[in-house]
């Protein structure tokens, strides 16, 4: 599904990934776990089309095509997501507004039916059970004055409401309680299909024992520096990340 | 070079009328102030980027008596409590009473002018401005609002002033509003046009101790149409005025809002103004803060398009003694052309020690963190674009308690930011 070759990708014009090689294939979850400030938010980034972030070399392939030849909106729309790590307020847009006109995009791009805002109605008020977040919610607008946590619950609703086939799930725990974030994990494991990947972006282990990898990644100074099955995230939780670091040094990683 | 004498015929001619026979006093009062008056000019600080020039050549008549089909005006929940004012003058067909609650007095002026004996007391200590005095010497109508002790008013009221100038006319719609002790009242003063005319509209508004008033006030006039209005409220301990005032039509506008407050008061001042071609809208608010513990709140939103113009000068002036103000002001402005301008100044005058007092202004294009956080969810740069547009205006405007207003400005507010293609924005 998504082939990333000797990425590199730079930042008002610092490098911050120096070649990351990635294979994901559909059914299947990967962890991108590392360091504060090691590039994870960054490949998440680049992969969706933030323009402040500038690809240096590299290719990646996403279901074949070249995914740098994609517009941010047309690879939302041919299904790549990414639930930020510190989603934006957008005052004046209700959020229940927003959610409909993605949806009808997505729709639209699929040649699928829209929905008029009643049937809207009763296709959201399934989804926001998913994701147990409160009516009022919908109401408001996006993202506007939303705790940490109410942000992510929101970016997993609109994970549920758009259905991506690649779902990039950047610090989901990051601001929710334990409560939450089994919820959220829960519904992020229902959303998962056979022909969908994810890939979660966390500096905690925490959240993988709910969204259970078959592959973790570490990822330090730009580069992939190990890669193993999910044992490796229990192997972090109890040892951190320094061994990976020195292991890697050892082994004269490039 | 001749230096053109501005406006020297504009308020002779608007004076030459017949003065109306109530209050001969204040109307008297208010001629001897204006008596060899000229209209400001671009040299004057105050209206340094407002030039009335444009006004001063037209010749303004009186308003002749009209009637109009208002059936596009009406808002359901407000059939049964508005009162509608052409041409100046009070409309009485138009007008329905019938579900103002008892106790309620909400009348036209000329029908009940012994309820106005406050009438030209609203913010006596403050300089009167040209525009008020001109609306005191020659008002021929308005509205008069008075809310008794503690009610507490479920439905609000719509007050409509209609303006249909076949010549150029001047116009100059009154109101008074006073809400007893604890009253509560949810007022919607809208402005509407067609033809040359010059609109000078003055309200009065007394909040007693801990009532409060919600108005929200749109106006609409006509494109070739001046505004040119003065806002008086005067906020008793523990009172509360908070006001929207979006501003839409007039090629030439002007909101001078003056509010006073008193001990532990709260206000909220916010404005939008959504302009193109070569329209000019000028906000110069006056926030006073004369006693401690008030709060204020102002939210001034402009988008600008085509040759457009926006002005806004925010003075707060916090008394001598006004200690535990917390006063916050925001200047927010969107330019969507290259020719587009927005002069925008705070004025903050402390004389207090300890208050919280911020302010702060921005002028600009959209924020491209929030353009990127849309089209990631598929909206094209076009979409994310005018769908910012339109939230940046709606800000101001999605909290308005009547339904039926919020969805007449939200229509107004997608045709205008080309937002109309992304279907219902509710
Ligand atoms: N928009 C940005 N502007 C400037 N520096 C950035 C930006 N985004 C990321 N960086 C820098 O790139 C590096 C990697 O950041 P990031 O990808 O956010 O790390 P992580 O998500 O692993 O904590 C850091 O040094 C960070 O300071
Ligand atoms: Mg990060």
């Amino acid at each position: 599904m998504l082939s990333i070759k000797n990425l590199t990708a730079s930042v008002n014009g610092t490098p911050v990934l120096k070649g990351i090689d990635l294979e994901i294939k559909a059914g299947e979850i990967h962890a991108i776990m590392g360091p504060n400030g090691s590039g994870k938010s960054t490949l998440g980034k680049v992969l969706v089309g933030h323009p402040a972030y500038e690809v240096t070399g590299g290719e990646v392939l996403y279901e074949g095509r070249n995914l740098f030849e994609m517009e941010a909106d047309a690879r939302a729309r041919a299904g790549i997501f990414m639930g930020f790590q510190h989603p934006i307020e957008v005052p004046g847009v209700s959020n229940a507004a927003f959610l409909r006109l993605a949806y009808n995009k997505k729709a639209e791009a699929e040649g699928r039916e829209e929905l008029d805002p009643l049937e809207f109605d009763d296709f959201i008020h399934e989804k926001i059970k998913l994701v147990a977040m409160k009516e009022e919610f919908l109401d408001r607008s996006l993202n506007e004055g939303f705790s940490g946590g109410e942000k992510k619950r929101n970016e997993i609703l609109q994970m549920a409401v758009l259905e991506p086939r690649l779902a990039i799930l950047d610090e989901l725990d990051s601001g929710l309680d334990i409560d939450a974030l089994r919820v959220l994990g829960d519904a992020v494991n229902q959303l998962q299909r056979p022909d969908r990947a994810l890939l979660i972006i966390t500096h905690f282990p925490r959240i993988l024992e709910t969204i259970q990898p078959q592959f973790v990644h570490v990822l330090s100074g730009g580069r992939i520096l190990k890669s193993a099955g999910k044992e490796l995230a229990l192997e972090l939780e109890e040892r951190g990340y320094d061994w990976v670091l020195e292991e890697a040094a050892a082994g004269g990683l490039r | 070079m001749t230096t053109v004498v501005v406006g020297s015929n504009l308020l002779g001619d608007l004076l030459s009328g017949p003065r109306p026979a109530e209050w001969a006093s204040l109307r008297e009062a208010a001629e001897l102030r204006l008596a060899g008056r000229e209209l400001p000019t671009t040299s004057d600080e105050d209206w340094k980027y407002t030039d009335l020039k444009a006004l001063a050549g037209i010749a303004f008549g009186p308003a002749p008596r009209a009637t109009v089909d208002i059936s596009g005006y009406l808002l359901p929940e407000m059939v049964g409590t508005r009162q509608v004012f052409v041409n100046g003058r009070h409309a009485p067909h138009a007008s329905c009473a019938s579900a103002v609650p008892a106790g309620v007095r909400f009348f036209p002026m000329s029908a009940a002018s012994e309820a106005c004996h406050s009438l030209g007391t609203v913010g006596n200590g403050a300089a009167k401005s040209l525009f008020e005095d001109l609306n005191t010497a020659r008002f021929e109508d308005g509205a008069v609002i008075l809310v008794p002790k503690n009610l507490k008013v479920a439905l609000p009221l719509h007050l409509l002033f209609i303006t249909e100038a076949e010549a150029p006319a001047a116009v100059f719609p009154r109101v008074l509003v006073v809400l007893e002790r604890g009253a509560e009242l949810e007022l919607v003063e809208e402005h509407h046009g067609t033809g040359t005319y010059l609109s000078c509209p003055m309200v009065e508004i007394r909040v007693a101790e801990g009532a409060l008033l919600r108005h929200e006030r749109v106006q609409r006039e006509g494109p070739e149409s001046f505004h040119l209005g003065t806002l008086k409220a005067e906020v008793a301990k523990g009172g509360q005025y908070h006001s929207r005032t979006l501003s839409f039509g007039a090629r030439l506008s002007r909101q001078q809002p003056w509010v006073r407050l008193a001990e532990g008061a709260a206000a909220t001042l916010d404005g939008l103004a959504l302009l193109d071609g070569h329209q000019v809208a000028d906000t110069h608010s006056f926030l006073h803060h004369a006693e401690p513990h008030a709060t204020s709140h102002q939210l001034h939103k402009c988008i600008v398009d085509g040759q457009a113009r926006a002005i806004f000068n925010g003075q707060i002036r916090v008394a001598p003694g006004a200690q535990g103000t917390d006063a916050k002001q925001q200047s927010r402005n969107l330019l969507l052309s290259g020719s587009a301008r927005v002069d925008t100044k705070p004025q903050l005058e402390i004389y207090a020690d300890d208050v919280k007092c911020s302010h702060g202004a921005t002028v600009g294009q959209l924020d491209p963190d929030e353009l990127f956080y849309l089209q990631s969810r598929g909206l094209n740069a076009d979409d994310a674009r005018n769908l910012l547009t339109y939230g940046f205006a709606a800000d101001v405007f999605t909290r308005i308690p009547v339904a039926s207003l919020r969805r007449v400005l939200r229509h107004l507010v997608m045709a205008r930011t080309q937002a109309t293609s992304l279907g219902d924005l509710s």
